[in-house]
């Protein structure tokens, strides 16, 4: 039945629920590894973008970095460890994830305009990644609303996590630099987050598969 | 010893098997001699509070260990490594690490390697487990896999990724093959862990598999066989034309191969012997002989010397023949006066009796102004004599001049040299002539002419005039080697004896035929197959008398060179190349056997112009 959907993940809404309708109702495990696989991706994005800023970031910059306490994402209280994380609910963690997620949204539009004036000479490279970062945060964000269609009501609900940064990301070379890094250190630590936790969803939802696992 | 504070530490790792737990370790720097202590210190990014490290011995040795209890995720650790020692401190630099990003496990645990087959095919099943420590069971760590295989033997290792999966399979086994296998895990967004301990394997040997394919190979082998081996029975023929052709049988006039079965070589090589050659048979020995000779002068001389035509003995050849030398036309054949000479004395003398005295005026005149002409020539250049015909024929021996000899032999020699010496080359003749010489040489070939028995007067000079040519040649050539331009002196015509040439044997050797027995004393060491007295002319002594050889061979002939005498005209090339004078260069005068050239001319007349051939300088 994993055969019936569509793969890519801009279809997965509309191809889920024709799926539904048409072949039964689509696992949920499936569903997940699809979705664990989006997010394996996005993470992966995050790191490869993260290598190609420090391959040519002044090291002047690493110092004056704003702390990570600094997300906008921090206040969202997130497990800090492996017990904490298995005790979460699978709901909670789904909302936990589409909150993230959600929160991202704006900040990646950010990142994608002040890629493209980004004073670095791997700028192209940069913008390429963060556009992809957008379609798939995009793709993801759709399967997770399914998703949360089949989880309990408690998966609908989506933590509001406003970023105030605004466009501006500085004014000259270095602070323009140091602004693009921190955002995209704040990102990928979530990505990686949102992975973690679908992961996990996955891994409890394929409980007759457990070479899934 | 010096102290010092001690230099800075680093920390060069830190690592977390299980994303639970993880342990960092530092390079400590020179402890400046004195004893150093470490410690570690860390902070926590939400706070500022500083903790050490709370387990250093865990790990091991300069390592810090963080407990499940110490270890947060998502969480920025700030670590710092101080040295310190009895003199002061350093910090080493500070380092910020996510627990979540330095994820690297352990090696997957039991491994195990298991020979299975499909189909008869055996192929590898590797198994194994994740390490003990790493969670995948709850999805907390996610790990991918990957293998290599190698042959015990091989160098290069087969990579395979597994992903998620505890077990692979590994197909195309060579049989009997010992093959290696090792495991390794990596988390989803971690470092790969190390290579699992090697499992050794041993694949059984499945001949019976191979075998059965051998077989199938030798049967269509075999019938490939069977049918290329029936094809070429068939065209055994051809094959047999083609790869061993037939040898050709002999074409040999007069071979038998029966007789060559026969094993008899005698009767073999007597077939082939073809009766008609070679001629080895003396009796017709006369075919192969000149006829004449044939002495050309110029064409004015000739003309000249034509007018005196009266002077019939007067068979001059002085010039060298522009006739080929096998035209079998005698010397009176010839546009020379000589011939016309010749003729007239052909005409006038039908009888062999030679009457010397009364030619000899005319012969001497004659004679003298053939000389004259002959000098000329000399002068002129014998070389258009020679270049007229290319060829030019020797005087016949008769005129060798020998000054020695006061008779008409003598004469005749002197003439006979003179004309060989015409024909070999100006220069010496330059020298030698002498009017006296030349008179004995015209009137001995006069007296030649004359001599001819042969009605057949037309014809050049008889043999006599060879035969006396090739004895000269030999005397002038030992004339010319006793002396130098001993030039011949005036003859004096004295009674001149004639030997009629009958012809030149196969060995030079001038056959001569004597005319009148009182004329000349003969000896006789010439081959005669007719019976006949023959000798050869030795020489021409100071009487101008003909020596004639007794026997033997050429040893007389020429002495003066080592050729071989055998030859026809050997005689004339010896003698001409041995005149008297000194040889101009490059004249030297070469005779070419014309053997089988020889015409046979009823009165024996012997062409020395198909024999010798002037060389011209």
């Amino acid at each position: 039945m994993a055969h019936c959907g569509g793969t890519n993940g801009s279809k997965l809404f509309t191809m889920v629920l024709y799926m539904a309708a048409a072949c039964g109702a689509i696992p949920i495990s499936d569903l997940l590894d699809r979705a664990s696989q989006r997010s394996d991706k996005l993470h992966s994005l995050s790191t490869t973008l993260t290598q190609d800023l420090d391959s040519h970031f002044p090291p002047i910059g690493r110092v004056i970095m704003p702390r990570p306490s600094m997300c906008h994402t921090s206040s969202l209280q997130t497990p800090n460890d492996k017990e904490q994380a298995l005790q979460v609910s699978e709901s909670d963690l789904l909302s936990l994830v589409r909150s993230l997620l959600q929160a991202w949204e704006d900040p990646l539009v950010v990142l994608s305009t002040s890629a493209n004036t980004l004073p670095h000479p791997a700028q192209s490279i940069i913008s390429n990644k963060i556009q992809e970062l957008q379609e798939h945060s995009k793709s993801l964000g759709d399967g997770l609303v399914v998703l949360s269609g089949k989880m309990a009501p408690g998966a609908q609900t989506i933590s509001s996590l406003p970023y105030f940064g605004g466009n501006d990301i500085g004014q000259d070379r270095i602070s323009k630099l140091i602004n693009f890094n921190f955002l995209l250190s704040c990102f990928r630590r979530d990505s990686h987050k949102i992975d973690s936790f679908l992961k996990i969803l996955r891994c409890r939802a394929a409980k007759m598969l457990p070479e899934m696992c | 010893m010096f102290h010092s504070p001690p230099a800075k530490p680093g920390l060069t790792s830190c690592r977390s098997p299980e994303k639970e737990t993880f342990t960092c370790w530092w390079k400590p720097g020179s402890d400046g001699g004195l004893p150093t202590t470490h410690a570690l210190y860390y902070r926590k990014e939400s706070s500022e509070t500083v903790y050490e490290c709370p387990d250093y011995h865990t790990a091991g040795e300069n390592s810090c260990f963080f407990n499940k209890n110490d270890t947060s995720i998502w969480v920025n650790y700030n670590i710092t490594v101080v040295a310190t020692n009895a003199l002061g401190r350093a910090f080493s630099d500070p380092v910020e690490i996510d627990v979540v990003y330095i994820v690297k496990p352990n090696p997957p645990e039991k491994v195990t390697v298991t020979v299975m087959e499909d189909k008869g095919w055996p192929f590898l099943r590797v198994s194994w487990e994740p390490p003990h420590k790493a969670d995948t069971r709850s999805g907390w760590i996610t790990l991918i896999y990957e293998l290599r295989v190698k042959l015990e033997e091989e160098i290069d290792w087969e990579m395979h990724l597994a992903g998620q999966q505890k077990m692979f399979n590994i197909f195309s086994l060579r049989s009997g093959g010992k093959y290696l296998v090792e495991v390794r895990c990596k988390p989803d967004h971690g470092f790969w862990s190390e290579w699992s301990s090697t499992s050794y394997i041993k694949v059984p040997d499945y001949f019976h598999r191979e075998k059965s394919t051998w077989i199938l190979i030798t049967v269509f082998s075999t019938f490939t066989f069977l049918i290329l081996m029936w094809l070429l029975h068939m065209n055994r023929h051809n094959l047999k034309h083609c790869i061993l052709p037939p040898v050709p049988g002999p074409k040999i006039k007069g071979f038998d191969k029966q007789l060559l079965k026969n094993g008899k070589s005698n009767q073999i090589f007597s077939a082939l012997v073809v009766p008609d050659f070679p001629p080895a048979t003396s009796s017709n020995y006369e075919d192969f002989q000149v006829e004449y000779l044939e002495v050309y002068v110029r064409r004015e001389q000739e003309l000249v010397l034509e007018e005196s035509k009266d002077l019939h003995n007067s068979c001059l050849k002085s010039e060298s023949s522009t006739s080929d030398c096998d035209s079998g036309r005698g010397s009176c054949d010839s546009h020379t006066l000589l011939m016309a000479k010749c003729r007239e004395a052909k005409e006038g003398e039908r009888q062999t009796d030679r009457e010397c005295s009364p030619m000899r005026t005319e012969a001497q005149r004659r004679l003298k102004d053939w000389e004259e002409e002959a000098l000329n020539y000399a002068h002129a250049g014998i070389v258009s004599l020679e270049m007229s015909s290319g060829r030019v024929k020797t005087w016949p021996s008769v005129f060798s001049p020998l000054p020695r000899y006061s008779s008409s032999p003598l004469d005749q020699q002197s003439s006979l040299q003179m004309a060989k010496q015409l024909s070999l080359s100006t220069s010496s003749y330059l020298t030698q002539p002498g009017h006296s010489t030349k008179e004995a040489l015209g009137q001995s070939y006069w007296d030649l002419c004359l001599s001819s028995k042969q009605p057949h007067l037309l014809n050049p000079p008889t043999p006599v005039c060879r035969e006396l040519q090739a004895h000269s040649d030999v005397n002038i050539s030992s004339i010319g080697h006793k002396r130098a331009p001993a030039g011949p002196r005036s003859p004096a015509l004295h009674t001149t004896e004639y030997v009629e040439v009958q012809r030149v044997d196969n060995k030079d050797t001038l056959l001569l035929q004597p005319v009148v027995q009182g004329c000349g004393r003969m000896g006789g060491c010439f081959q005669m197959p007719h019976g006949e007295v023959y000798s050869k002319v030795k020489g021409v002594d100071s009487d101008n008398v003909l020596l004639l050889q007794r026997e033997g061979m050429g040893e007389d002939r020429c002495p003066c060179v080592e050729q071989e005498t055998n030859e026809v005209t050997g005689s004339c090339h010896k003698s001409c190349t041995v005149s008297t004078t000194q040889k101009p260069s490059g004249c030297i005068y070469t005779a070419v056997p014309v053997r089988d050239e020889m015409a046979t001319m009823a009165n024996g007349y012997v062409d020395t112009a198909t024999m010798c051939t002037l060389h011209t300088c």
